[in-house]
């Protein structure tokens, strides 16, 4: 069969390959169209605050066509799961880098000029960082129902019991820190008129959600926004909240003229979303042979000031919590909790990168305690295909684990070997 | 950046009449791996920019009986290429090639390494090591002064208005005299150092050290001499309770300066590893054969593996 | 305004240009030759690589007025009359493009790097591309076509 395969098992040279080994391909701030204004985010400096906004100053500077605030969004709300992002401030801001304004302008440095013309007052408000903190009952409130975004639970056995029957348990609190993408494209975009329809070219992970919050939050039907999406440079989950497409797409929809913008690396960084940071705390027991009997987890996870996909992430981490291994009891409890830190959202791996910081040193100390090979407690306690995981899954298709400690197992010998 | 002028420089005297012509509105730029963000992030604030980097003199390293000089322009890269495969100089090629990456290095010279004062300068300590000598030229003429009188603060040096630093000198390496230099930084590439030390060692042919200097970054307002650590040194016979006892030295004289920072606690330990294997480069390329032996007996992993 | 003479893939320009300006922005807003990226404007990244007389810069860091009277190559100089450079053809073949926003730094890196030294060890690649990031591919693939395209060059001569 395999002879008649011209692309599967073969390697062949990517499509896009050739406009990026030339420098052709075209990336969003390689666009440039006459007429083209520029616009710049006004984006808040402080973590939790209410704000007024004086444009007085910058409103009159000699090239300046317009600044948008959230008066002219007529649907002011985003976000991938729920709506908790307004496209701009209304008056409190919730992290450092929530937009405010959007100024468009004849050149970027006029554009730049005015938004630091812009008085934006601030009136601080407690703020909370910690979302161990945030999750107790007098915490700053991030938003109007609470800080708990989401609890997950995963019950399977009697842990109570089971810990118990444990010749070695470890307890370990285990914290990861917040990550950007740090894709190699800082954002950029433009976007421009179509007759009655707004055409909006964007680096994004999602053209057709982008299509569907861009229409939404100018109140047109879907069929009146168009989004493009070229070459993007990186992602890595960073591109799946909308940063500057709601922003152009009303720009360019109120001044008729197209409208660009391309953020600074400083910029990106306050601008998309962080991987969540977790504090995970562990149980774990085996018996006197290393078989695991019982593993219990505490997962808070940090999503910032906006929900994103905290939901789904924090639902990942509790689903990936025993790691790779069979456990017969099993009490995850993993919990989304909203901070005045920078928002978290999709990265890579998608909440399930987070816990194996957790699950695998666990693993080392036991074997550690019981005098074990850390290998040999992986290899007796791995799941393999016919394995029923702690969710109730049966893995049907291949689980080729066993497969990755063997090689793991070769390298070490081969490394040991080198030391001699 | 709000800059209105700008000019090419196509010798000395130009460079200066330009200084001097526009004072403090004016700045030298070179390599402009420093200038052009300090500029854009408005840090910097002139609006003339006199540019040397085309300047040949400057850009030139000498070596004559007595000393090696270089030009202020002279790259990082230049000085990796010039002093390949001397390793009497390894402290020169090794701190020239920490700085920043291959582009960076293409660009950023010497002597802007030593203007802008910064205590992280990797280049600096190496020079304070040997000892340097920079010559500044202005309207009033040229005068020398060492470059550790010429680092004043942190970012401060001893430029009068329309002054130019154009070149630095020290003098020539002979058998048994080495220079070395090792950085802590947080990555391989484009790490800015976290602690630096530098040592200049010469050995007697009774196998005692006749002559030592050592020097630091980012444990200062800028790079600095540690007298401390070359007192106890000098004179000694270089076995592992001395070099030891000079670590010792270094480090109590670290933590006295860094009392109350946050990152005292960790400068002062870092300090002594750090110390300790400039010392050992230094005795390794520098030894008659026992020398060597010493320091791979009591280091062994610094014995040439670096 | 200050007039600047640059020759940049074999073509002399001369300009008008702003004091403020970069050469990044001359290269992108100036000449239209989009295939020079910005990531970071502050020499950390690479995207924005030029070779200037015969060596790597960060044309986020050099001052446009600075490359007055100097040769530049950009990455689309780097094709001529017979096609892709050996270097573009060993990044395509070894699969080392995959976002490819590093990747016309990264190819002029790799001829600077092969200018000096023909045959690099594994480690001199990698010292030589040191200041250009990729995020996407853990470097891998890319080490591999620079190693690729030496042997590609290597062959030429022949």
């Amino acid at each position: 069969m395999k002879k008649n395969l011209e692309v599967v098992g073969k390697s062949v040279i990517r499509v896009d390959g050739f406009s990026k080994v030339t420098g052709k391909a075209t990336y969003s701030q390689d666009l440039t169209m006459d007429n083209m204004l520029w616009g710049k985010t006004l984006r808040s400096t402080k973590p939790h605050a209410n704000i007024k906004l004086n444009l007085t100053k910058a409103e009159v500077i000699p090239g300046v066509v317009r600044i948008l605030t959230y008066k002219d969004v007529p649907h002011n709300h985003h976000g991938v799961v729920f709506k908790d992002h307004e496209v701009l401030s209304s008056g409190r801001v919730r992290s450092i880098g929530t937009p405010i304004a959007f100024v468009v302008a004849e050149t970027e440095k006029i554009a730049v000029e005015a938004m630091k013309a812009i008085e934006v007052e601030y009136q601080e408000l407690e703020a909370v960082f910690d979302p161990v903190e945030a999750m107790k009952e007098d915490a700053p409130k991030v938003h109007e129902n609470g800080n708990l975004l989401y609890h997950y639970k995963l019950r399977l056995g009697d842990v109570d019991a089971a810990f118990k029957e444990c010749a070695v348990i470890v307890e370990n609190q285990y914290k990861t820190s917040m990550v950007d993408h740090a894709f190699l494209q800082p954002e950029a975009g433009i976007a421009y008129l179509e007759e009655d329809m707004v055409v909006v070219c964007a680096a994004t992970q999602y053209p057709h959600f982008d299509q569907l919050e861009i229409a939404e939050a100018l109140e047109v039907p879907t069929e009146k926004v168009k989004v493009l999406n070229p070459a993007v440079g990186g992602a890595f989950g960073g591109r799946e909240d909308i940063t500057m497409q709601i922003h152009l797409a009303l720009a360019s929809k109120l001044t008729g003229r197209p409208v660009k913008t391309v953020y600074s690396r400083e910029e990106s960084f306050v601008a998309h979303s962080k991987r969540h940071p977790m504090i995970m705390s562990y149980k774990t027991g085996a018996d006197k042979n290393g078989k695991l009997i019982a593993m219990e987890a505490k997962i808070v996870g940090d999503t910032g000031a906006y929900a994103s996909w905290a939901i789904n992430v924090l639902r990942k981490a509790g689903v990936h919590a025993t790691g790779p291994y069979e456990i017969p009891n099993v009490k995850v409890d993993s919990y989304a909790v909203y901070t005045n830190n920078p928002f978290a959202g999709a990265m890579r791996g998608f909440g399930a990168t987070q816990t194996p910081i957790g699950h695998e040193q666990q693993m080392d100390m036991l074997a550690e305690k019981l005098n074990m090979n850390p290998l040999e407690i992986r290899f007796l306690n791995a799941l393999k295909k016919g394995s029923k995981t702690a969710t109730g899954q049966i893995l049907e298709e291949s689980f080729p684990l066993k497969e990755c400690l063997e090689v793991l197992e070769k390298a070490f010998k081969k490394d040991a070997k080198g030391v001699e | 950046m709000d800059i209105k002028n700008v000019f090419q420089a196509k010798d000395v005297p130009e460079a200066i009449n330009l200084l001097d012509q526009y004072g403090e509105a004016a700045k030298v730029i070179a390599g402009g791996t420093d200038i052009i963000i300090a500029l854009r992030e408005n840090h910097v604030k002139v609006s003339v920019l006199v540019d040397i980097s085309s300047i040949k003199e400057l850009k030139e390293i000498k070596t004559s009986d007595d000393w090696v000089e270089m030009g202020a322009a002279v790259t990082f890269t230049e000085v990796m290429d010039y002093f390949k495969g001397h390793k009497e100089y390894s402290g020169l090629i090794e701190a020239a090639s920490l700085v920043g990456s291959p582009q960076i290095r293409n660009a950023a010279t010497i002597g802007g390494n030593i203007c802008n004062a910064s205590p992280a300068a990797d280049f600096v300590p190496p020079l304070l090591a040997l000892d340097a000598v920079l010559t500044v030229e202005g309207k009033e003429g040229k005068r020398e002064v060492r470059l550790e009188d010429f680092l004043l603060d942190k970012g401060r040096v001893d430029l009068n208005k329309g002054e130019l630093l154009t070149t630095i000198k020290f003098i020539r390496l002979r058998k048994g005299q080495t220079v070395t230099f090792s950085k802590l930084g947080l990555r391989k590439a484009l790490a800015i150092s976290r602690l630096s030390t530098a040592v200049y060692l010469e050995i007697d042919d009774d196998e005692k050290c006749a002559e030592v200097r050592v020097a630091s970054g980012s444990i200062g307002k800028h790079g600095l001499r540690e007298r401390v650590a070359e007192e106890s040194l000098k004179g000694k016979n270089l076995d592992k309770a001395a070099i030891d006892e000079a670590s010792k030295v270094l480090s109590n004289e670290v933590e006295k300066r860094l009392a109350g920072r946050s990152s005292c606690e960790f400068k002062k330990d870092a300090v002594e590893g750090i110390f300790l294997k400039a010392v050992e480069k230094a005795m390794v390329h520098n030894g008659d054969g026992s020398y060597c032996a010493m320091g791979t007996q009591y280091y062994p992993r610094a014995a040439g593996k670096e | 305004m200050k007039t600047i003479n640059v020759k940049i893939n074999g073509e002399n320009y001369t300009r008008e240009i702003n004091e403020d300006m970069r050469l990044l922005d001359f290269i992108r807003d100036e000449l239209k030759l989009y295939g020079t990226k910005e990531g970071c404007g502050e020499g950390e990244c690479g995207a924005c690589t030029v070779i200037m007389d015969g060596v790597t810069v960060n044309s986020c860091m050099v001052m446009a007025f600075q490359a007055n009277n100097k040769e530049i190559l950009t990455i689309e100089g780097m094709e001529d009359e017979k096609g892709l450079h050996p270097i573009q053809q060993a990044f395509l073949d070894e699969g080392a493009v995959q976002c490819g926003f590093c990747i016309p730094g990264m190819v002029l890196s790799a001829k600077a790097l092969l200018d000096k030294n023909p045959k690099p060890s594994r480690k001199e690649i990698k010292e030589g591309i040191s200041g250009n990031l990729c995020r996407c591919t853990g470097y891998n693939k890319i080490v591999d076509s620079i190693e690729k395209a030496s042997q590609y060059l290597e062959g030429e001569d022949q």
